[in-house]
């Protein structure tokens, strides 16, 4: 099994040869009368040809026969990526990807437990998934280049799109349509991994929160005392608001806010201080924290594993 | 012949002395027309600054220039301001000024319909514009998808002005074309039939039939989407039992016929230039009048290929598929029959020619990469990046904007009795062919590499950065070209060679008038023998090959 994109520049290499023949044909022709038939070059009055029917009937058939072609080669492309492709047998797994404005959320209905995640899709490699692509608030548009096309996320409609990875490995990929002012930093991670560092992830998102000791536990009553739980949920507190990405598990991401920056201590810290410098517009506001407060908080997500 | 040119000197364009006031109440189509043009010019100085911000903005990743909620109210304007307030008043200027010379008419059916249709068209324009001054511009994209155009999320009043000032600028666009469409049907001049019609007056006709046809729906669609916004309806609102997909249908509906809308006109303009400029007639007319009009019924069967990614079901996407697909036929038989009128030709490349054979050379890709998104699974990859984009400029730059600056070369002498400088002239062509390539070839690229169109910005491990750099710079070569355009009108305007009434040995009868024409046009009404009547008065003997 061939990965959609592959399919589609398959696709796209016979119909880009059939377009540079014509692209070249065109040119070529241009070129050429440009350069034999100049004034200067050409004595006398141009002969005044009004036309040629048959060539005019030839150059509007054999363009449709082209095309007939392409159609046909297209439907088969189409039932073979199809978001309900019966050909590749039903999916192994579904899961639920949500655009918020500017991040995504997904969850895993069919595994044992609650997993939710936020900006990194982790599959299986070598295995079909079905996403359900559905919208919190405007239209949003999920894709990941090297996996295939993009289908949208439209509020009051659920959308499928069949996701297969057939390699190990992160494929990077952002919002493709127009959401609003931080439609440029709404990008996604797409982890492929073995069936086995998959159930291993699963496992690991399912559990609720590790209890927080020292500095970490301090941060939790940060967290939970401040406006933070008022948006997000750590599964094991009570925060469990979902207008913000989930974070039981946020320190088990490689980027924050949706690939702004990467998931480390320090960016942490300067995105906690003040999310509006780094992504303007964002929904997360600035809270006014000591830093004591701000040192604990940085110590307890970080502890989110 | 000779009796039109030898009394020209008795007519004077209007009296010496009358103030300006004379622009705001003529009802002369020819002032009107430079009306039209003028406020595309007009429009096009700001297309163009926002367009050069955007380039500027994106020239390396990360870059902090403009912020996001600038950039936003930028690229809609952008788009905005190119389609409805430039492309659109320049063609229907043209319109306006040629269509009654073309046909031996002595103004348009309804004059002072055709003043009001400017003016609503003007404080459309002004509307929408009005937007930064009341506190910030549209910010939801020229096709403003709901929910994002919807209140909750785009809370300003900039969505306002731009469903206030397009509504405005549609009822007169809707107007003037009713007068196009009447003139065309009712006043031709004894002798032009239908089938010796100008191919310019001929794709004019589809162009103005299809107006009345698109308009209205994006009319309807921004009323629903005012409602929604200030009336408390929920046309678009899913949480309401509305559906932003209907926006979505509604819009493309028009939205779709209007790129064959301001391309008809353009490829119309191309076909009276490029015969007069090979000294041959246009080749296979009854082929190209057919296949706009194929164009104009086809239009209006294409527009979900726009939505391709909205998830509609299979059945639906191959109808509008195929659809798209044919049209490339009726577009393909034009560039074919423009290629084979150059065959067995005279060429003069004049400024007017380049831009004509250079409109066919960059066409001929928009047309192609156009197909390449009619096909579901290509546009399912390539939808909604700046492949998109890329497109979109080859087909309404270098298509649109290229006619245009044909037809400008190429009927300044007859608008304002003087020739615009070839020396400029190539300047213009060359810059601008080269930055315009320059520009948006890579865009290509970008798309296929993952970058989505209406970014501000873009990580700088996406290794985006060289291509557009490279853009940036073609937009630079292309900005220098319009300067060189800029400064050839204002110098020709003063002190262009003079050109006499029939500068390049034309055939239509608008060349058989006086340089700017008389008021009334014509002294006498003139008669179609042909479909090139001058033709037929400056060869007598050779009227068969007519």
């Amino acid at each position: 099994m061939r990965t959609s994109a592959e399919a589609i520049g398959g696709l796209a290499l016979v119909v880009g040869a059939i377009a540079f023949l014509i692209f070249i044909g065109v040119e070529a022709a241009l070129l050429y009368s440009a350069w034999r038939y100049r004034a200067s070059r050409v004595a006398g009055p141009a002969p005044q040809i009004h036309g040629n029917t048959r060539l005019e009937i030839a150059w509007t058939a054999i363009p449709l026969v082209v095309l007939a072609v392409v159609f046909v080669l297209m439907v088969g492309t189409m039932r073979e990526i199809g978001a309900t492709a019966s050909a590749n047998g039903p999916a192994a797994m579904r899961i639920v990807a949500r655009g918020h404005q500017w991040w995504w959320e997904f969850r895993y209905p069919d595994a044992s437990g609650e997993i939710v995640t936020a900006n990194e899709l982790h599959i299986p490699s070598n295995t079909a998934v079905d996403l359900e692509l559905v919208a919190a608030d405007v239209v949003h548009s999920f894709w990941v280049p090297e996996l295939g096309g993009k289908t949208d996320m439209i509020p009051g409609k659920t959308n499928h799109l069949r996701l297969y990875a057939d390699h190990a490995g992160v494929y990077r990929g952002q919002c493709a349509e127009f959401c609003g002012i931080e439609h440029a930093w709404m990008r996604i991670s797409v982890v492929a991994e073995s069936a086995g560092d998959f159930q291993r992830w699963l496992a690991g998102q399912a559990a609720a929160r590790a209890a927080p000791g020292g500095t970490a536990a301090e941060g939790e009553r940060v967290f939970l005392q401040n406006v933070c739980a008022s948006c997000h949920a750590v599964r094991g507190t009570d925060a469990k608001a979902v207008a913000g990405p989930d974070l039981t598990h946020l320190a088990s991401r490689r980027t924050l806010a949706a690939g702004v920056l990467p998931n480390d201590t320090a960016s942490l810290r300067a995105w906690l201080f003040d999310p509006q410098r780094y992504k303007p517009g964002s929904l997360m506001p600035r809270v006014p924290l000591s830093d004591a407060d701000l040192d604990a908080l940085v110590s307890y997500l970080g502890s989110l594993r | 012949m000779s009796a039109t040119t030898a009394s020209t000197t008795l007519w004077v364009r209007r009296p010496a002395g009358l103030p300006a006031a004379g622009w705001l109440r003529t009802v002369d189509h020819k002032e009107i027309g430079v009306l039209y043009m003028g406020m595309g010019l007009f429009f096009l100085v700001f297309g163009s600054v926002e367009a050069a911000i955007i380039r500027l903005q994106l020239a390396v990743p990360e870059n902090r220039l403009v912020d996001p909620q600038l950039y936003d109210q930028l690229f809609t304007i952008h788009g905005v301001t190119m389609i409805f307030l430039v492309a659109i008043p320049i063609l229907v200027g043209f319109m306006n000024y040629l269509i009654p010379l073309m046909i031996g008419a002595r103004d348009v059916a309804f004059p002072r319909l055709n003043a009001l249709s400017f003016w609503l068209s003007l404080l459309g324009g002004l509307l929408v514009y009005f937007s930064f001054v009341a506190g910030g511009g549209p910010d939801a994209g020229w096709f403003a998808y709901p929910p994002l155009s919807d209140r909750t999320y785009s809370t300003g009043t900039g969505l306002d002005y731009y469903v206030l000032g397009l509504a405005v600028n549609g009822a007169g666009t809707i107007v003037g074309a009713i007068n196009i469409a009447v003139t065309v049907l009712l006043l031709r001049c004894p002798g032009l039939s239908i089938s010796r019609l100008p191919l310019f007056v001929w794709m004019s006709l589809v162009t103005s039939l299809l107006i009345l046809v698109a308009y209205p729906a994006l009319s309807a669609a921004l009323v629903m989407l005012f409602a929604d916004r200030r009336l408390g309806a929920h046309f678009f609102d899913a949480t309401a039992g509305g559906d932003p997909i209907i926006w979505q249908h509604v819009f493309w509906f028009f939205g779709h016929p209007e790129v064959y809308i301001v391309i008809l006109p353009a490829f119309g303009m191309v076909s009276e230039v490029i015969p007069v400029f090979s000294r041959k007639p246009i080749f296979g007319y009854r082929f190209i009048a057919g296949s706009s009009v194929a164009i104009g019924f086809l239009s209006v069967s294409v527009w979900a290929h726009h939505m391709f990614a909205v998830g509609l079901p299979d059945a639906e996407n191959l109808f509008f598929s195929a659809a798209s697909m044919l049209i490339a036929v009726p577009t393909g038989i034009k560039v074919l029959a423009w290629t084979a009128t150059m065959v067995g030709g005279r060429l003069r490349f004049t400024t007017a020619m380049l831009f004509a054979v250079g409109f066919i050379a960059t066409f001929v890709m928009g047309g192609l990469t156009g197909v390449s998104l009619a096909i579901v699974p290509i546009d399912w990859y390539v939808t909604d990046s700046y492949y998109v984009v890329a497109h979109m400029h080859y087909v309404l730059f270098g298509g649109v904007v290229f006619g245009i600056f044909a037809g400008l070369y190429y009927w300044f002498p007859k608008m304002t009795g003087r020739l615009l400088s070839e020396r400029l002239g190539k300047w213009h062509f060359w810059l601008v062919f080269v930055g315009f390539h320059l520009t948006f070839l890579p865009q290509h690229w970008l798309g296929i590499a993952g970058m989505p169109r209406r970014v501000f910005t873009y990580a700088a491990d996406t290794g985006w950065g060289p291509l557009n750099l490279l853009s940036t710079l073609g937009a630079v070569v292309m900005g220098a070209g319009i300067l060189a355009f800029v400064c050839n009108l204002v110098v020709s305007l003063r002190a262009g060679e003079l050109a006499g009434d029939d500068p390049w040995d034309a055939w239509t009868l608008e060349w058989s008038t006086s340089s700017p024409p008389i008021p009334e046009n014509f002294l006498q009404v003139p008669v179609a023998t042909s479909k090139r009547p001058l033709w037929d008065r400056k060869h007598p003997d050779r009227a068969h090959e007519a």
